[in-house]
């Protein structure tokens, strides 16, 4: 336990102790400053490295084939409130969080030409990697909250200082957006919260269920060491009991894995609120809004366009490469398995606005004279996959509650994150080389720079390529996994994902055209199209790299790390809905044919009573 | 009611009184002088005297109401006491103003004019 | 020998060692010798090593297999020895066939074999893993019959031939180039630096992406290569990255072939959800759960069943229909069916160029002729048709009626754009687009095996030609034919082996004696289409278009051929700079030329006597399970008036023979016919020209297609991405912005309020007690003989006043 404590909160601290000691650098100091910066990232990426290397369980290197949280550790934080300092990660958190140490160092390796108070980008870009590292491990909801909002100030005085010329605006609308977010998902924190009780799972969960939840880890202490396994559970179980009656505990909790089981085991959440719907439905949509503000879909997209072109190269690669996968990381963490009464009853409506951004994003996309727009827009109609995929609700009870789609659908989801993580963050790095030496993006002011800078081109070719769902590059893998999952969802909805993949090609093809291809260049500053760098070079091909490696090997490089915990979400949640098709089996499309083995859970749940 | 055909009574205190007052008043009103203000101020003093006594006077009152014993005594008696004290002060003022000014004119004491 | 693991080795082998090629010249091109000259020779290397291991594979195949179906009667045992003995008591049918099913899970060869009377033989596994959902799985491996190995053989042998043909061609990209085809801003030609091995790193990618397609074990790894050829396809359309009409052919390649696998992507989203697998073949899974080994059914034998492969509608679909709520599931199955058949033969027409997406491939010619020869010709636009072939099973007759009709419009539409293209490739790739539309014409009429072999044999020809036509610029360094001429005497190697081609297009041969390649290929074709019409006399149409298709042909390729090295030179400063092309460049056409003749000949190889040609034999072994063996023909459910003829209907001796009279006399007229217009000019063109001018215009500008095309799909496409733009910057940050606006303005009254009011009463009730202040001040004014006034005033008035208002009170 307390080799998870040390490994997870070095991990998220170690960008702001590292902030810290910048603090104490002379201001005129500016390499030092970058190279530290770039020393802690790159530690921060080798620390989360040396995690993936598959373990036995015994270390703390992530374990192969386990769908539950490892490294967890909980350390009790605002007892009055039971709010815990409490992380964990498992295969859906634990590739984001690689993905964000290992953008984190491209990312201030591409902030080498930035140049104007470069002690305090430093700083402010390490809080950023605490900020995003933290929220992906978290599982306390508060402490998820709290690490959600410390990325939202770097973020916004990364844009506001050192963005271009519309920085102030993008950075206020950015603010304003995610606040608004902020203010959607408190409202439902609160609302569960209050709602929670954690009384009500006495009898609901198995042993091992209780143990996954580790909401009895503080309790451990007080038993007697001779008592050993599932007895030790429901010892465990009984002094949480006799301590909330006696007040010494509160019954309310913010432990997300204990809520999603609340959401999914009790009627915690399912008193009606307001307007005939319950809680956790309302819950479900203002999260949602929280989340899909970050992700961002349509209509809540439009903060992004700004942000991307008024933020520096670096941060629009963070940016697009991680800030985004928050909220379909919220939607996979937090929203479904907590609401699943909510998510079964919107799952249209989530799959509409998924591939509602795809498809428009793709045209706006179309539309744009602006490089780096395009870019952005092109990052709304690929996080589109993600919504649309993990959405997927295709099992039911005419089909046997075959969910294999729906795996399919989600796990596609999160390989798209990782991929987009990838390629867009490549596709903005491409965009700021060029920026860096010509100062404008007009796409029409481009041509002919294959003569110029013939390695950059030819990354950049490959980094679009992946954008455009190349096989073989990362972008691919996730898409195809989408779109193919959808029809057994909706082939409506599935005939327009598919459309979807012909606008990409013309976007990304016809910008490719105008800036790469041609005889010559047609904007202003010729002369400083000079070939790449090494540091370029060295960030794009890694990028490059990646794509490729994802492309070919998703299996080895994602999928293994990921799918158990990814299947087990799908697999709990089909299991609720076959508890709550068997308790209301009007509800459940030509019942009859499914035979009443979906209560077998329910006939493991183990009372803690006995 | 003519004071002159009446016997003396406490109307004819009260009409001194009045005089007094009045004098002193005007004399306060209209001497430069600071000593003159001092005499004005005596006898307005002296005039509220006067009518204090008369109306505690036995011999002046009757009914059920008259009984005021010697509370108007001892009011002049305290007024007495109070002008005295009040001449000290008031007349080392009007010294210090004179080795100041060298005039006890009031009229140019205006110091304090806000 | 074990087939089951030296056949996967071997084609893997050849599919992957252009890979190695690809990478060592993408990586280290320019270092390959001086300007990368020895990137040529790599790739070239790698391409013959292929075709080597590919030949040996075809040997090995024949010498298990045999060449003749009948031939390997009793050697069935020899491979396999885990195989389960052979049940002798089965009734053996003739010809006898068996299934032999190889099966690898997780790249180790787990030999699972499976015998089978009824199917064809084939070899099937995986080789590795992309992504696995529950019982889901998305792999990389192979599916090899007779097909696969023709298909490798003749790739390669193509593909290596152009290799060679390309270090030819391609020689003035070894020192800097001045492209006369690119004027800068400053009126000069454009300069730049020679870029060979970029050539050679993209046809090596190509053919490791085209041998993918043809050696693919499943439906997913078939996309994932149909798109890596569609984006090498891209790379070598648009090599001339400089010429705006280079890479504006390149991307309507690329977006055209999207549309198509729109379609394909919809075929395959409806296969998968309700088959749940994309294996072609039956495949041996391994159960996680008790480490069992079961066959796993693939595709094709869901879609028919043993014993009969009749084409039923598979449990999976019914299933999804019923999920549906539909109420009759076998109908609605049945529709999904066809759904997947059209689906994926949408992404065959992107590809192959059929209309309505034929547009992108006369376009194409931007590209290198090299690359027009081999992509654009002989193999990537072939995949198409490829894949309808091995997709045939899962056509129902629906779906075999829509590839009918399209290749038939497609036929005759491009050919007639051919007869006025006066740029010598352009007539090539029409030629080319009329060519796979007789495939597919042949598919869907029932003619797996003619159009098969047509594929074959046309790939052969067609590279040749375009070959031949690269070496006629190389010469001359221009495409347009009205500026060559007479180049016979010039160039003979090129002349005559270009017109073996034209002959072997044509279906040129005599009369049921012996004939070029393309004449066996092409009575296939109409025999089949004379069946067809028998038993749908609706449709019947259909095969006068492809006679008259055949005229056509005929008369636009001798017409090139006339106009291109007979009579006089038309333009003396070109002809007198022309000169016959290196040997490195016409050796690969003699080369092709002798298979353009001779590779769909009736030889007996190795004592077997028998009818037919090997290539039909060899085929014939591939011919899906219940398509070519059933008797009479197929009806359809949804529409019961179409119907499918099998193979054998169109070798009633009947039928060949009117076929093969057909076939030549409508060759032996269309040569006449250019003979009399261009080579004995008894006729002028320009008369015709001038008598029917609207005919004229309509064929020269394609049919308005591309403009068409332009105002129904390009313009609205722009004007839906301005209108989302349009929404996003005036509706959507329209409300935010205005949302904002509105807070500023309600925060302006909010401020407003706070200063009139609340500011308002403090900062009042301050001035008013200083003005008060001010007012008593007055009083102050410092005399005492006022004071003293205001004393007695005052006492007066209080007197007064209380008198007045309290003297009641006070009085009583």
């Amino acid at each position: 336990m307390s080799s998870a404590l040390v490994l997870l909160s070095l991990v998220v601290f170690l960008p702001s102790v590292g902030a810290l000691a910048l603090a104490f650098f002379p201001r005129k100091s500016e390499d030092a400053s970058r190279w530290f910066a770039l020393a802690t990232t790159v530690v921060t990426f080798l620390l989360t490295a040396w995690m993936a290397i598959p373990g036995d369980g015994k270390s703390a290197q992530f374990q192969l084939g386990v769908a539950e949280m490892q490294n967890v550790f909980n350390v009790s934080w605002l007892p009055s409130f039971g709010v815990q300092y409490y992380m964990g990660v498992d295969g859906i958190s634990f590739p984001l969080v690689l993905l964000t140490t290992f953008l984190s160092v491209l990312a201030m390796g591409a902030a080498w030409p930035i140049a104007k108070h470069v002690k305090g980008y430093c700083i402010l870009f390490l809080l950023l990697e605490t900020g995003m590292l933290g929220a992906f491990v978290a599982l306390d909801f508060f402490l998820f909250f709290i690490f959600w909002e410390v990325m939202l100030l770097p973020m916004y005085f990364l844009i506001g200082i050192w963005g271009g010329p519309r920085r102030e605006y993008a950075a206020i609308k950015f603010f304003l957006y995610t606040m608004l977010g902020g203010v959607c998902m408190v409202v439902a924190l609160l609302a569960l919260y209050f709602n929670s009780d954690v009384t009500k799972l006495i009898g609901k969960l198995s042993p091992a269920e209780w143990r996954a939840t580790h909401l009895l880890d503080a309790y451990d202490s007080r038993i007697d060491a001779a008592v050993t396994g599932d007895a030790r559970t429901f010892k465990a179980v009984e002094l949480m009991q006799a301590d909330i009656a006696s007040g010494a505990a509160t019954e309310h909790t913010f432990n997300i894995l204990a809520m999603q089981q609340l959401g999914q085991k009790t009627d915690a959440f399912d008193a009606v609120l307001l307007g005939g719907k319950s809680i956790q439905w309302w819950a479900f949509v203002l999260l949602f809004i929280g989340f899909v503000i970050k992700v961002p879909s349509v209509p809540f997209h439009t903060w992004l366009p700004d942000a991307h072109v008024e933020a520096p190269t670096p941060i629009s690669m963070i940016l697009a490469g991680v800030l985004l996968k928050l909220g379909g990381y919220g939607l996979i963490r937090i929203c479904y398995p907590i609401c699943p009464d909510a998510a079964h009853d919107l799952a249209y409506f989530v799959v509409t606005i998924g591939v509602v951004s795809m498809i428009y994003g793709a045209f706006a996309a179309l539309n744009q004279k602006d490089f780096k727009r395009l870019v952005a827009y092109s990052s709304v109609s690929h996080m589109g996959y993600v919504v649309a995929g993990l959405g997927v609700w295709s099992a039911a009870a005419a089909t046997g509650y075959d969910a294999d789609y729906w795996k399919m659908g989600m796990n596609g989801a999160m390989f798209q994150m990782i991929a987009h993580g990838i390629s867009s963050a490549g596709m903005f790095f491409m965009v700021g080389v060029l920026y860096d030496r010509v100062h404008h993006r007009n796409l029409n002011e481009f041509g002919g720079l294959f003569a110029k800078m013939p390695v950059y081109c030819c990354l950049a070719w490959v980094i679009f390529l992946a954008g455009v769902g190349l096989p073989g590059l990362c972008g691919f893998i996730g898409e195809a996994c989408v779109t193919l999952s959808v029809w057994k969802f909706s082939p409506v909805l599935a005939v327009v994902t598919a459309f979807t993949v012909i606008l990409t090609a013309g976007y990304i093809l016809w910008a490719f055209q105008r800036v790469y291809l041609g005889a010559e260049y047609k904007g202003p500053h010729e002369e400083a199209l000079v070939p790449s760098t090494w540091r370029e070079r060295a960030i794009g091909a890694t990028l490059v790299a990646a794509a490729i490696l994802f492309g070919v090997l998703p299996y080895q490089t994602v999928f293994r790390y990921m799918t158990p915990s990814v299947d087990k979400v799908v697999a709990d949640l089909v299991a609720w809905q076959r508890r709550d098709d068997a308790v209301a089996p009007a509800a459940a499309m030509a019942g009859a044919s499914t035979e009443p083995e979906a209560a077998t859970p329910a006939a493991n749940a183990v009372s803690a009573n006995e | 009611m003519n004071l002159l055909t009446e016997p003396i009574g406490i109307s004819h205190y009260l009409a001194v009184g009045a005089v007094m007052f009045v004098a002193g008043a005007v004399c306060m009103a209209t001497k430069r002088n600071a000593l003159g203000i001092l005499m004005g101020i005596e006898l307005v003093l002296n005039g509220a005297n006067v009518n204090f006594v008369a109306f505690s006077s036995e011999y002046l009152r009757s009914g059920p109401r008259a009984s005021l014993g010697l509370d108007g005594q001892l009011i002049a008696l305290f007024v007495i006491v109070l002008a005295a004290a009040e001449a000290a002060v008031a007349l080392a003022i009007a010294l210090n103003f004179y080795n100041n000014h060298a005039t006890i004119d009031v009229d140019r004491a205006d110091d304090l004019k806000g | 020998m074990d087939l089951a693991s030296t056949l996967p080795t071997l084609l893997g082998a050849a599919w992957l060692l252009p890979l190695a090629s690809f990478v060592i010249v993408w990586l280290f091109g320019p270092r390959l010798g001086h300007a990368g000259k020895h990137a040529g020779y790599v790739a070239t290397g790698a391409i013959l090593g292929s075709f080597v291991l590919a030949l040996i594979a075809l040997l090995s195949w024949t010498g298990k297999h045999g060449v003749f179906v009948e031939a390997h009667h009793d050697e069935s045992h020899a491979g396999a020895p885990t195989a389960p003995p052979r049940s002798e008591s089965s009734p053996s049918k003739s010809p006898v066939q068996f299934r032999l099913v190889a099966a690898a899970a997780e790249g180790e060869h787990a030999d699972y074999a499976h015998y089978d009377h009824e199917g064809k033989a084939y070899y099937t596994g995986d080789w590795y893993t992309l992504a696995k959902f529950g019982k889901l799985q998305l792999t990389i491996g192979y599916y090899i019959d007779s097909l696969t190995v023709v298909m490798f053989c003749m790739v390669t042998l193509i593909a290596s031939c152009i290799h060679f043909y390309a270090q030819g061609y391609m020689h003035d990209e070894l020192h800097d180039v001045e492209d006369h085809e690119v004027t800068l801003s400053d009126g000069h030609h454009l300069h730049r630096r020679g870029r060979y091995h970029r050539f050679f790193q993209y046809l090596s990618l190509f053919c490791f992406s085209m041998l993918g397609v043809v050696l693919s074990g499943n439906m997913a790894m078939t996309f994932v290569f149909w798109e890596l050829v569609g984006v090498c396809s891209y790379f070598l359309i648009g090599f001339y990255i400089e010429r705006k009409s280079a890479s504006t052919a390149a991307n309507k390649a690329f977006i055209v072939n999207r549309v198509g696998d729109f379609g394909m992507l919809i075929g395959m989203m409806a296969l998968w959800s309700s088959l749940g697998t994309f294996n072609f073949g039956d495949m041996a899974v391994e159960d996680a759960a008790s480490g069992e080994t079961r066959s796993q059914a693939g595709i094709f034998s869901q879609v028919r069943p043993g014993p009969s492969h009749e084409l039923v509608v598979p449990e999976g679909m019914k299933q999804a229909a019923a999920a549906t709520g539909s109420e009759d599931t076998e109908r609605c199955g049945y529709w999904l069916l066809v759904i997947a058949g059209v689906g994926i033969f949408c992404g065959c027409v992107g590809k192959s160029a059929q209309f309505p997406l034929h547009t992108w491939l006369p376009d194409a010619m931007e590209g290198p002729t090299p690359v027009s020869a081999l992509v654009h010709s002989a193999t990537m636009v072939a995949a198409g048709v490829y894949l309808a072939g091995r997709f045939y099973p899962v056509f129902a007759p629906e779906a075999l009626l829509v590839i009918a009709v399209i290749g038939c419009i497609t036929l005759f539409i491009a050919a007639t754009i051919a007869i006025t293209a006066v740029d010598i490739k352009r007539v090539l790739a029409y030629s080319t687009v009329s060519q796979l539309g007789y495939m597919m014409f042949a598919l869907g009429v029932g003619g797996w095996v003619a159009g098969m072999m047509h594929l074959v044999t046309h790939a052969f020809f067609k590279s040749l030609l375009f070959m031949c036509s690269g070496s006629v610029i190389h010469a001359v360094h221009t495409n347009d034919m009205t500026k060559m001429g007479g180049l016979r005497k010039k160039m003979p190697w090129t002349a005559y082996t270009m017109l073996v081609g034209c002959l072997a297009i044509a279906g040129a041969g005599i009369p049921f004696l012996v004939g070029f390649s393309g004449y066996y290929s092409k009575d296939a074709i109409i025999a089949q289409a004379i069946a067809y019409k028998e038993v749908n006399p609706l449709w019947g149409v259909t095969l006068f278009v492809a006679a008259g298709g055949a005229a056509t042909t005929a008369f636009y390729m001798f017409r090139l051929w006339y106009m291109t090295f007979s009579g006089q030179p038309r333009d003396a400063h070109k002809y007198d700079h022309a000169h016959e092309s290196p040997k490195v460049m016409y050796y690969p056409l003699v080369v092709l030329s002798v298979f353009a003749i001779a590779v769909a000949w009736p030889i007996t190889i190795v004592g077997d006597a028998a009818e037919g040609s090997p290539l039909v034999h060899l085929l014939n072994q591939a011919v899906p399970d219940g398509v070519g063996s059933m008797e009479g023909a197929v009806r359809g459910t949804l529409a019961a008036s179409v119907a499918i003829p099998s193979e054998h209907a169109s070798h009633v001796d009947a039928i060949h023979s009117a076929a093969t009279m057909l076939a030549f006399s409508t060759a032996l007229g269309g040569f006449l016919l250019a003979t009399l217009f261009y080579g004995w000019k008894y006729l002028d063109p320009a008369e015709v020209r001038n008598q029917f001018p609207q005919v004229y215009r309509f064929l020269w500008n394609k049919w308005w297609f591309d403009e068409l095309y332009d105002a129904l799909f390009v313009k609205p496409a722009h004007l839906l991405a301005a209108v989302a733009a349009w929404l996003d910057k005036n509706v959507l940050d329209r409300i935010i912005d205005g949302s904002a606006k509105v807070t500023l303005v309600a925060s302006r009254y909010d401020d407003w309020f706070d200063r009139l009011f609340v500011d308002g009463l403090v900062n009042w009730f301050g001035r008013w007690t200083y003005g008060v202040g001010l007012a008593f001040r007055r009083l102050q004014t410092g005399s005492v003989r006022q004071y003293a006034m205001f004393v007695v005033l005052g006492t007066v008035v209080l007197f007064f006043l209380l008198s007045l208002f309290l003297g009641t009170a006070v009085g009583r």
